[in-house]
């Protein structure tokens, strides 16, 4: 019954929350604890950057969103344009010929199954909930119906967080947080390093992860570091 | 949420579907805190229940009760001058005061209190986030403390009435907020990238360029995230910025 769904998920939500005001991140920790999910993450659109990541589970999410923005491809990126994207099995020849970068990637993570779901506020496309799980299968009766409950909360959460009165240093409001700020500080030093725009910037940076086997992450990290430095008069970058 | 029992439980179901009904467009926010209200006069076994909120001026407006009772209305009012309410909102702790003319606090809430029949009264407040947006009240004709399951359920309702009004504001301003969440988050990324840009134009750190940043804007008399717009996009390149 759907009004025992709702409570349960609610109260999910609500304990998650440890008698703090909930935030998008109870609302991962609700759809972890619905059992059947190994990994999630959250993560919004923008005209500037592919994605933005709002909330990860943990270290595997992480990687995994990562691997997405690196890359570009996948369930995850196809979903923002296109609706849900359900992956029972990476496995099958026809995922590996539609991702052939992303999917042995993934599998590679020792994930099977990708599911990835739209948030949608009425016509506007806000966002996308990614979920991972080690076995292979369909997401489907109980378990889809309640992931279906928590992506609107999601979105309205999400929203939530907008109406903030308090203000950071930059004026903005202060609980709409980049997950990964270096990596658009290392965008910036980049395009000052090869004088090219942010975009080709972050591809270049993306670039160099996929092609050294790295995550974005640390790229950018080293960048900010000054550990790694692009240079315009070499074919490829330099260490 | 704690766990509840069982018989609660039941009906606490109730609520959660009601409040499922946030997600619906013509969803009335004040029926909803008015019914929740009535549900915790029956689940808390209290005699009557009214929510207060802020008005973002940080003064206190009724917004719910579970009576039109005009004494009780009256009680709830005088609420916003003095009263467990009042300081359970400004300290963000439960107040619970199981005698109140042995508590000798508050002395007009107390004689209104006295004169309307109620001998205890339990204020919880309403979190969102770090800020509390106002507080539930209970209130008894019997002197006593609130059972500690009782304190639980009060707890999650005034969470699921915190939950509600979230859901019912994104709702009804959703495509604005949509698109502020957007901004938002397009601007502080134009931040970040016009701090690597700084940083690296005048090897100075992340710190320094956001502290140049900022001088730059308010010497300008530019929002942050214009400058760190032109910055990025190569249109602004005096540096230092001043």
């Amino acid at each position: 019954m759907s009004q025992q769904r709702r409570l349960r998920l609610w109260s999910l939500i609500v304990e998650s929350a440890h008698g703090r005001s909930v935030t998008i991140d109870d609302v991962g920790a609700a759809v972890l604890s619905t059992g059947g999910i190994d990994a999630a993450a959250i993560a919004v659109t923008l005209p500037a950057v592919p994605r933005e990541t709002m909330y990860t589970s943990g270290s595997l999410a992480d990687a995994l969103e990562d691997l997405t923005m690196t890359i570009g491809e996948g369930p995850s990126a196809e979903a923002i344009a296109d609706g849900p994207s359900m992956i029972a099995d990476l496995d099958d020849p026809q995922c590996l010929a539609r991702w052939p970068v992303f999917a042995p990637a993934v599998i590679g993570h020792g994930v099977r199954a990708v599911f990835a779901l739209p948030l949608r506020v009425g016509a506007i496309r806000l966002g996308v909930m990614d979920l991972y799980r080690r076995e292979r299968g369909a997401l489907e009766g109980e378990l889809l119906a309640d992931v279906l409950v928590l992506t609107d909360l999601a979105c309205a959460l999400l929203l939530g967080t907008v109406r903030d009165d308090r203000k950071g240093r930059d004026g903005l409001p202060e609980r709409i947080v980049l997950q990964h700020p270096e990596v658009h500080q290392a965008t910036g030093m980049v395009t000052v390093q090869l004088g090219v725009s942010a975009a080709v910037a972050l591809a270049r940076l993306r670039a160099y992860a996929y092609a050294t086997d790295r995550t974005l992450r640390d790229v950018a990290g080293d960048v900010v570091a000054r550990v790694l430095r692009f240079d315009p008069d070499e074919g490829t970058d330099a260490g | 949420m704690t766990k509840v029992n069982d018989v609660a439980e039941t009906q606490l179901a109730d609520v959660f579907v009601e409040l499922s009904d946030t997600l619906v467009d013509d969803f009335d926010v004040i029926d909803f805190l008015h019914g929740l209200t009535k549900r915790c006069v029956e689940l808390l076994s209290v005699s009557a229940a009214g929510l207060l909120l802020t008005d973002g001026r940080g003064t206190l407006q009724m917004v719910a009760a579970s009576s039109e009772q005009t004494r009780l209305l009256e009680l709830f009012q005088l609420q916003t001058e003095q009263g467990p309410c009042l300081d359970c909102f400004h300290t963000g702790t439960a107040v619970s005061v199981p005698d109140l003319q042995r508590a000798g606090r508050w002395p007009r809430f107390t004689a209104a209190a006295t004169e309307t029949g109620f001998a205890a009264v339990h204020a919880l407040p309403m979190r969102l986030r770090t800020d509390i947006i106002g507080a539930l009240n209970l209130f008894d004709t019997a002197p006593g403390a609130l059972a500690p399951d009782k304190q639980r359920i009060g707890r999650a309702m005034a969470d699921v009435a915190t939950i509600g009004l979230l859901q019912q504001r994104a709702i009804r301003d959703r495509t604005a907020l949509t698109q502020e969440l957007q901004n938002t988050l397009h601007s502080r990324i134009l931040i970040e990238q016009a701090k690597g840009v700084l940083a690296e134009r005048l090897h100075i750190g992340m710190e320094d360029a956001f502290t140049a940043l900022l001088t730059g804007a308010r010497n300008r008399n530019q929002p942050l995230a214009v400058l760190a717009a032109n910055i990025v996009s190569g249109s602004d390149e005096t540096t230092p910025l001043r």
